[in-house]
């Protein structure tokens, strides 16, 4: 069983402010009013946006006003219908809506029905503290993604979100069981299927989404170039593409962290924006899947960064990610479609 | 300690790390290298200050207002060890050793340049 579905994601500032309030705490009461089936506040670590400021966790002083980026996944109906309150609000920062298919562990059977060559993006919708046989659940669906064969797979958790359409939020002191995290995952058809089935296994009522995706470079090797996409060529001017890179926080390109380098030449180059997002597991390449080690100071988590603007943008920032991507990381771009409403305005 | 003293080291106080705030991030926004060049800009400029109101001899509340709650909310050790820490994280570990080196060696040569200008003044 799966259904069409859109996902609304947007990307702002932690001080971004509309009505005197944070925009994070009004976004994700839309959420919870909407009663989303399924949405996440992500917290970054880095990245910039239309003003341009450079932000990080690295120095206390730039750490203040850190990205944000939500996500909210649903039928197009409850989706149509949140974007009309979203929009109301104003319109700081980048928002993007995506075509997408979510459902449970069944998802698989009426997609591998209509399966194509390309590679496709499976995400799934945990609880911080769900398990499975004794082991948290974010664990067994890594390692279940691993041994079916996909190209990566990151675990972000989150701040704040809806689960089934519940408000579930952190809080300082609380166990914090319920609130979201995400598992993005990406690979070959058969192995995120075969993945799946396992998933389906092991998971109670699980929450997914699956859309397609180009994997551009894994591991140093271009497995296709990210501007050459077939939907490219006839993109009206509103189309914008989306870049994800992962790579390994201890990853180093000539001696400097790659996820730093990445984001400061994406910066000097004068790319629209980009975010960074640090996961607490995963893999990507062919080691298993892997969080920070204990009394080891280097960090050895993923880092997620996404970086949208025009293809044509893209294309000419794709020689920089190339160049640090030499030897490792997964690279994947996504086209956002024109029909989608997008705005584009300073925000972060 | 008299009243208008306390009250000037916390009108003082607040001031040093407003300003703390406002050089760190000028100079960070600056140079955007992973190095973090604004803590060690604050804590050397911070060195040379206040070796130069020693090197003056001030007096007793004087020193104080202008030493304690100026400088000492100035200057900032716990963010220096903390970026220490990050630059530990992502494997940058001669960049780790180079920032307690490249402070101390710089912050101690500000505050014997602060304090030879100050009796000289």
């Amino acid at each position: 069983m799966s259904r069409q579905a859109l996902a609304l994601t947007t990307y702002f500032g932690e001080r971004s402010r509309v009505r005197g309030r944070l925009l994070a705490d009004e976004l994700l009461d839309i959420h919870a009013r909407h009663e989303v089936h399924a949405s996440i506040l992500l917290r970054g670590i880095q990245g910039f946006g239309g003003k341009h400021r450079l932000r990080t966790d690295r120095l206390l002083t730039l750490s203040e006003d850190l990205p944000l980026v939500s996500v909210a996944i649903d039928v197009p109906a409850r989706i149509e219908a949140l974007l009309a309150d979203v929009s109301a609000i104003g319109d700081e920062g980048l928002m993007t809506l995506e075509r997408t298919r979510m459902g449970g562990a069944g998802l698989c059977t009426s997609e591998a029905a209509s399966t194509s060559s390309e590679e496709v993006k499976l995400t799934v919708y945990l609880g911080r503290h769900e398990r499975v046989n004794g082991a948290p659940a974010f664990t067994a669906v890594c390692q279940a993604l691993y041994d079916g064969g996909a190209a990566g797979a990151t675990v972000l958790l989150g701040v704040d979100g809806t689960r089934h359409g519940r408000r579930e939020r952190a809080q300082f002191f609380a166990r914090n069981a319920n609130v979201p995290l995400m598992v993005v995952s990406v690979g070959d058809p058969q192995p995120i299927y075969r993945a799946l089935e396992r998933l389906g296994e092991i998971l109670r009522d699980p929450l997914l989404t699956i859309e397609r995706v180009r994997v551009c470079k894994r591991d140093g090797v271009l497995t296709q170039a990210s501007h050459d996409h077939p939907l490219a060529s006839k993109h009206s001017p509103d189309t914008r593409q989306k870049l994800t890179i992962v790579v390994s926080e201890a990853a180093r390109h000539d001696r400097q962290p790659i996820y730093l380098e990445l984001v400061r030449r994406l910066r000097t180059a004068g790319a629209a924006g980009a975010t960074s997002l640090r996961g607490i597991w995963g893999f990507h390449g062919d080691h298993p899947p892997h969080g920070d080690r204990l009394l080891s100071i280097r960090r050895h988590v993923p880092v997620v960064t996404v970086t949208i603007d025009t293809p044509q943008r893209i294309a000419e920032l794709f020689p920089i990610i190339d160049e640090l991507t030499a030897e490792q990381g997964l690279v994947t771009s996504e086209l956002i479609p024109a029909s989608s409403p997008l705005h584009l305005a300073p925000g972060l | 300690m008299s009243a208008p003293a306390w009250i000037g080291v916390a009108i003082l106080g607040s001031l040093g790390s407003v300003v703390r705030f406002l050089l760190d991030d000028a100079v960070s926004t600056r140079n955007p290298s992973s190095f973090p060049l604004g803590t060690l800009a604050v804590n050397a400029s911070g060195a040379l200050i206040l070796g130069l109101l020693t090197g003056l001899a001030l007096s007793g509340e004087a020193l104080l207002l202008a030493g304690s709650a100026t400088i000492g909310s100035y200057t900032t050790f716990s963010t220096w060890m903390l970026e220490t820490h990050r630059l530990g994280e992502d494997g940058q570990l001669l960049a780790g050793a180079l920032n307690v080196l490249v402070s101390v060696v710089v912050g101690l040569a500000a505050a014997s340049l602060g304090r030879s200008i100050g009796a000289t003044l």
